[in-house]
């Protein structure tokens, strides 16, 4: 077994929802979320979902891939700021690589990760895919 | 002080017929070759290993060596900071450097050519956040290649810049019989390889391989029990600051150079922790060593990786900076087997995969 049941439920805000941290203390917005501050320490730390929606500042097509994830190949892969203002690396859906440009809208969506087996337990979890019309910021 | 005593290498290569313990045991035995007396009484053994675990299923790695070695030190253990082998070179000088020891054998050893590579970059990516980016399936190839993106729009730079490094890297390693890639190359064969994570391409990446380096460090009086020849470890300075992909700083790097006391010149011999072409770019660049967007433009005036850098002596996970600490120590005792190199000072900067944490060490003669 690859996927623990019990991980992938633990990491249910992170996988499933873009919940982050804001630290009221010096303002510092982070993901995934956690109850300490990791730039100034503080424990005075709101939890808040996020819009899930941000825009694209750069991307990259990933050929050479990890052992589970072979289907997916190519891997489009983004550098997204989120609307709350951080940025997070993290793959893109449902689009072709000739089909984006820096700077288009993206949001988050539910996607199926990986399975263990062809019985085994499946990870969902989020990915971005580019907002339809949007237009560009 | 505390001084470097004595090195032993193997050549970095595909080992099947050997496990991590047999290539420890080979590198050990060049090193006993070399010095005065047998280090049978050797206080502590610091192992640099990322892999042992993962990948050979081996944990209580150091404490089986200490006693295969036959050295059967009181304190052995393995350090583990990802790539940044630097973490084990500053547990041994720190241990020196405190009276707790007075003699440490450093190791270092990975191996990765027991596994196809998607296994290994399954493994390489527990690298990355654990919680979001390692489970959607990214790896450290699709943030070096967003970083190598970026600058090269922040600079207006296109791949034919980034050749610079692959073609330096392998026409140091010819002459370095401890390299796994010593051939060289041209051009036309970087810009034709296989594409990584675009515009990431193969010679831009750190060759993976299976290497095994030691050294001797020893508390100064008990230095010329061992040679005559010492180096001494000046200082080591530390950072841990993320990456910032957005803005391309490696700000790690940054912080060190900052720390650093040591004055770096072009007379100077560095080795630096290429895990791919942009990596060294930066790294040149936050060293001081080139100006910003400028870093690989001035490679024929810096003595940096003489023995071809991760990219072609080739990247045995963490124990990467233990050869590049033993190959400085060669050169700068003036044994290294490529030939003479006219330095007193070296330097060596150990990060991680994607520079998020370092070690700056400053080597004397």
């Amino acid at each position: 077994m690859k996927i623990s049941p019990s991980q992938s439920w633990r990491l249910k805000n992170t996988l499933y929802s873009l919940t982050l941290g804001i630290c009221k203390k010096c303002g510092n917005v982070f993901y995934p979320y956690q109850s300490i501050c990791g730039n100034c320490g503080s424990v005075d730390v709101e939890k808040v979902k996020a819009k899930g929606t941000g825009t694209l500042l750069e991307y990259t097509v990933l050929y050479q891939t990890r052992e589970g994830f072979e289907k997916q190949v190519p891997i489009i892969v983004g550098l997204i700021r989120l609307d709350e203002g951080l940025d997070i690396v993290a793959p893109l859906t449902d689009v072709e690589a000739n089909e984006l440009k820096e700077g288009v809208r993206v949001e988050a969506v539910l996607r199926r990760l990986r399975s263990d087996s062809t019985n085994g337990l499946i990870q969902y979890g989020i990915k971005f895919r580019v907002i339809d019309n949007a237009g560009n910021n | 002080m505390v001084s470097i005593v004595g090195s032993g290498l193997i050549k970095i290569d595909r080992y099947y017929e050997f496990s991590e313990t047999d290539l420890v045991i080979e590198a050990y035995k060049n090193l006993i070759l070399k010095v005065k007396e047998m280090p049978s009484s050797i206080d502590a053994l610091i192992l640099a290993s990322t892999y042992s675990d993962t990948l050979s299923k081996n944990l209580m790695l150091a404490f089986k060596l200490s006693n295969k070695l036959g050295i059967k030190t009181s304190i052995s253990f393995r350090v583990e900071n990802g790539d940044n082998g630097g973490s084990a070179v500053l547990a041994a000088y720190s241990l020196i450097k405190s009276g707790i020891a007075n003699s440490v054998l450093l190791i270092g050893v990975d191996k990765f050519s027991d596994f196809p590579s998607k296994y290994v970059n399954d493994v390489i990516s527990y690298n990355l956040g654990n919680e979001y980016q390692y489970q959607v399936g990214l790896t450290p190839h699709a943030h070096a290649a967003l970083l190598m993106k970026r600058y090269m729009k922040k600079f207006s730079k296109d791949y034919d810049y980034f050749t610079k490094w692959p073609l330096k890297m392998h026409e140091n390693a010819v002459e370095n019989p401890y390299a796994y890639l010593r051939f060289k190359v041209d051009k036309k064969v970087i810009m034709d390889s296989q594409i990584v994570a675009e515009p990431l391409r193969l010679f831009d990446v750190a060759a993976r391989a299976d290497g095994a380096s030691v050294v001797l460090i020893t508390s100064d009086e008990l230095s010329r029990k061992f040679t005559d020849t010492t180096v001494k470890i000046e200082n080591i300075v530390s950072s841990n600051l993320p990456l910032d992909l957005a803005s391309v700083r490696i700000n790690s790097v940054r912080d060190v150079a900052k720390k650093l006391s040591a004055k770096m010149s072009s007379n100077d011999i560095y080795e630096i922790h290429d895990s791919y072409s942009i990596l060294a770019t930066l790294e040149l660049e936050s060293l001081g060593l080139a100006k910003d967007g400028n870093g690989l433009d001035n490679l024929d005036n810096v003595n940096v990786n003489l023995g071809g850098g991760l990219k072609a002596r080739g990247y045995p996970g963490s124990a990467a900076a233990i050869y590049q600490l033993a190959e400085l120590y060669l050169h700068l005792i003036g044994e290294h087997p490529r030939g003479k190199i006219d330095a007193e000072r070296g330097f060596l900067l150990s990060t991680d995969d994607l520079g998020n944490s370092s070690h700056l060490v400053a080597l004397m003669r």
